[in-house]
């Protein structure tokens, strides 16, 4: 007796199989050869595998004004997202609401403005720095012009007190009265101690026992400035340790306490309400550029660690498709060393800190210690909105090493009198490299990041002064 | 009549006779009079006038500003140009590139446009909420407080102000270098600063136990490509070996006076870079409360912060201007550095002042714990608002300099420099005296991120 089959498929039967009795042992199912369908061949992996990352060149610009940054999951593309704990949802949701109110409320954004300018010191300056420009000028007399984005005139000598305020501020609006913070190198743990102080909220900062011997004096000034510094010694007692240790304490005090985070890393909205509070920088920049010479800027540079100061001078230009991004990052002793922080060149997709980015992992997806020499790009991650703009090809990211850093942070002082970060010089550096491919008379900005007093002591072993 | 003596002119009341000098050699009395103070005091310098200035003085309408026109370099019996003949013409020249610059546009415009750009102003008026709050009484009454913020200038302190501004003048004047000395290091930090920014040749002279308590300074200082050069000794040595540099080599360098010391026109040059702090004060309170301060208070080592921010509103008399120095161990312990309380009139630096002297005129030595304040002498225009009692002057320990430091850094998250704490330290005994909602604005005159360690370190040995 035959069995009719007619699928070709072995899982289903196509019509009602007609059996044939018969009296021999076998099975009433034929077994027919499988004969694969001309449909494409998937094949599931249960971790996270990168896609091959198309080159910038090779990818088509699409139009980012329909790009939703971020979108209501809080993605930039497949990016960021919300990979936190169950007990924290509910913290961001709350968050997110309250940031959506107020960005309407005129009072709030009064006080906000308010503070800025007579508490932080904005606006701050676009300074043409004609030394600089006369040092890439090329032998013709052209060459592009450079600009400095002067956020090292703020209060706390750096970018990071605009986030820290505008979160003080929202904290108080919530009823927040404990506020808790990580840091590495220090910078973000004095800007919260310092906006912590002026709003009279109790800070609790955690930073690794390592940095907290390398940076010594960092911890005495958030303890002047009354707030409580908890040495972390898990896993290697540096920043990363010190993050997961705060995550872990807002888990535990939800109600009372808000999480100042200093990038615009971790889970939604995060990376959106720093980068809000970090945008006045490019807002500004916008008004200043017309001011001067009645355009936009064609260049903007920026360093690139966690990607807060990045964003707040890309943000208000990502639409504009004439302004270039570039981002630059940490190559350490170079790329080719093991010993960088230069997550987007040498990075692999992953979800570190409640998001989904890039980040420098090996192989058992453990995170690789980075290193830069300047503390602040020591981030083994990098916001998800970057990593979006990366491959979107929206933004392009290069990097420096340590010493064309070094170099660069001379250049700065020589030639200009600005002494700046060790972060802010990898984006300096930059434009030994840059410059040469601009048109003349290109407007170029430099988001000038922070000042470089707490780096002398770091630079004078290097440079030999 | 005239007459003329080393480029100071003396007006004679008509009926002396021509073949009398000016000068005798008498012990002064005290005087009486709404501006005259009525303490005794000595000179030790062999010149001194016998006091026809009075005379001159403005009885009703306190033109102070007038006057001064009228007797460029002089404030009083004080000020003047007490140097080497090898001096008044560079002096000289300097005061008519000075008188130019005032009237040039491009040249203010220029200047604009650094102090917006490069430095980073206008500084704010900033309401101290929490400080205000501190002061207030039982009844919830108090003064209001405001901070003028200097300390968020590049390089962290009102210094640069004027550091720019003669930068700018020594390029008019085509000098290729400039020479100047420290002590803090503030001021060496912000001559390198504007060197560096305007392409000039820059060398500081520090004193090797100023280099020594400094040496963050120091470092920055060659950062920023400035050649720092060792004196044996503190500022008062530094200071004489700039001068003596700069005398070696008048042609091509230019000395960068630092503050309001020195001999005219120094003192009236400085002062008027540093008198935007006071210009955009008065129009920031205008914009704050529709009115103007009723207390000025500032920092005093010789003066630049506290004439920067008091010169807008001398002819203000409703303005009360009060200036604080630094007592050190406490007055009576020797020392300090509080140069109007316990100093006497003599000659320092070019100019007549009053100044911290032995019996026999030797400059005595000075502590603080606030660097910058430790000048032993007083910039004469200030020694001018004691004497006619147009500003009050009173002095602030180390101890208290040190509990302000931590009350800001507490109450504001502000870290002020320990000079500016030696105003805030005052707030304390001011405050209760105040009427309900008095506006006192505070010069802020740098940052205290530099004293961290001192700081540590005072309280540590407490």
């Amino acid at each position: 007796m035959a069995v009719a089959t007619g699928s070709s498929s072995c899982c289903k039967l196509a019509k009602p199989c007609a059996f044939t009795t018969s009296n021999s042992s076998q099975s009433p199912f034929k077994l027919k050869k499988f004969t694969a369908s001309p449909a494409k061949s998937t094949s599931i992996r249960c971790t996270i595998a990168r896609d091959p990352v198309v080159p910038m060149e090779a990818k088509k610009e699409s139009d980012p004004a329909p790009w939703q940054r971020p979108d209501v999951f809080g993605r930039f593309g497949r990016f960021g997202g919300k990979f936190v704990p169950e007990t924290l949802m509910y913290a961001l949701s709350e968050l997110e609401s309250a940031l959506h109110k107020l960005a309407d409320d005129r009072d709030f954004q009064e006080e906000l403005s308010g503070i800025l300018r007579d508490y932080v010191g904005r606006e701050t300056p676009l300074y043409f720095a004609e030394r600089l420009t006369e040092h890439y000028r090329r032998p013709n007399g052209g060459g592009p012009h450079i600009y400095l984005k002067r956020e090292d005139l703020n209060h706390t000598g750096a970018h990071k007190i605009n986030n820290a305020v505008g979160q003080a501020l929202l904290a108080k609006r919530l009823g927040k009265t404990r506020i808790i913070a990580e840091t590495g190198a220090g910078q973000h743990g004095v800007a919260t101690a310092t906006v912590c102080a002026r709003f009279g909220l109790q800070c609790i900062v955690y930073m690794g026992a390592q940095d907290m011997e390398r940076q010594a004096l960092n911890v005495f000034r958030m303890r002047l400035l009354g707030a409580e510094v908890r040495a972390v010694h898990s896993g290697t007692a540096t920043l990363k340790d010190a993050t997961s240790e705060a995550i872990r304490d807002w888990v535990t005090n939800v109600e009372t306490t808000h999480y100042i985070l200093g990038s615009v890393a971790g889970p939604h909205p995060y990376p959106m309400m720093v980068r809000d509070f970090h945008a006045v920088i490019g807002k500004e920049t916008r008004r200043q550029a017309l001011e001067k010479w009645g355009g936009k800027p064609d260049v903007l540079i920026a360093c690139v660690g966690g990607g807060s100061n990045a964003m707040g001078l890309f943000h208000e230009f990502v639409n504009d498709k004439d302004v270039r991004l570039i981002g630059v990052e940490a190559a350490g002793f170079g790329l080719d060393s093991g010993k960088h922080a230069a997550t987007l060149s040498k990075g692999e997709v992953g979800v570190l800190h409640g998001a989904l980015s890039y980040l420098l992992q090996d192989e058992d997806g453990q995170i690789i210690e980075p290193h830069s020499i300047s503390a602040g790009l020591d981030y083994p991650g990098v916001g998800p909105e970057h990593s979006f703009l990366k491959d979107e090809g929206r933004a392009e990211y290069y990097n420096v090493t340590d010493d064309e850093a070094l170099e660069a942070f001379k250049r700065s002082s020589r030639l200009e009198g600005i002494i700046p970060a060790l972060e802010t010089a990898h984006a300096l550096a930059y434009l030994e490299k840059l410059c040469p491919t601009l048109a003349d008379g290109t407007k170029v900005v430099v988001n000038f990041s922070g000042r470089g007093d707490k780096d002398v002591q770091t630079a004078i072993k290097y440079l030999q002064v | 009549m005239d007459i003329v003596c080393n480029n100071i002119s003396f007006q004679l009341p008509h009926k002396l006779s021509i073949t009398r000098t000016p000068f005798t050699f008498t012990t002064t009395k005290s005087r009486t009079g709404p501006y005259c103070s009525l303490q005794k005091y000595s000179t030790s310098s062999p010149i001194m006038r016998k006091p026809l200035i009075n005379s001159l003085l403005p009885k009703t309408d306190h033109d102070h500003r007038e006057y001064w026109k009228l007797n460029p370099g002089k404030f009083g019996r004080f000020g003047g140009k007490f140097v080497p003949e090898t001096l008044i013409t560079c002096l000289s020249l300097l005061e008519a590139e000075f008188n130019f610059v005032l009237q040039d546009t491009k040249f203010q415009e220029e200047l604009s446009t650094a102090l917006r750009d490069y430095v980073g102003r206008e500084t704010p008026l900033y309401f101290a909420e929490r400080l205000t709050d501190h002061y207030r009484n039982e009844k919830g009454e108090g003064p209001e407080i405001y901070l003028k913020r200097e300390d968020l200038n590049h390089v962290g302190a009102h210094k640069i102000n004027n550091a720019i501004g003669q930068a700018m003048i020594a390029k008019r004047m085509g000098r290729k270098s400039i020479v100047a000395a420290t002590g803090a290091g503030q001021h060496g930090v912000a001559t390198a600063a504007a060197c560096a920014k305007l392409a000039l040749d820059c060398t500081v002279f520090m004193g090797t136990a100023d280099m020594e308590k400094q040496s963050s300074k120091v470092l920055l200082m060659k950062l920023l490509g400035a050649q720092v050069k060792a004196v044996d000794g503190c500022f008062k040595e530094a200071s004489s070996e700039a001068i003596r540099n700069w005398v070696g080599n008048l042609e091509k360098s230019y000395y960068l006076t630092g503050t309001v010391v020195g001999p005219h026109p120094c003192p009236i040059m400085v002062r008027e870079f540093q008198s935007i702090i006071g210009k955009e004060t008065r129009k920031q309170a205008m914009e704050k409360w529709g009115g103007k301060p009723d207390v000025l208070l500032a920092c005093v080592g010789s003066g630049s912060n506290a004439l920067g921010l008091f010169h807008e509103f001398i002819n203000d008399e409703d303005v009360r201007l009060i200036g604080v120095e630094a007592a050190g161990f406490g007055l009576d312990s020797g020392k300090h550095a509080a140069t109007l309380a316990k100093g006497e009139v003599g000659v320092y630096h070019g100019a007549m002042s009053y100044l911290l002297q032995d019996e026999e005129g030797q400059i005595l030595g000075t502590h603080s714990v606030g660097v910058g304040l430790e000048y032993p002498g007083v910039g004469p225009e200030i020694s001018f608002l004691r004497d006619t009692g147009r500003a009050e002057f009173y002095t602030a320990t180390d101890q208290e300099a040190v509990q302000a430091y931590q009350r800001l850094c507490r109450l504001e998250g502000i870290f002020p420099a320990l000079e500016a704490s030696h105003a805030l330290a005052f707030l304390e005994k001011l405050c209760p005296t105040l009427p309900n909602g008095a506006k006192v604005v505070v010069n802020c005159s740098g940052g205290g991120d530099k004293d961290v360690d001192t700081v540590v370190n005072y309280r540590y040995n407490q």
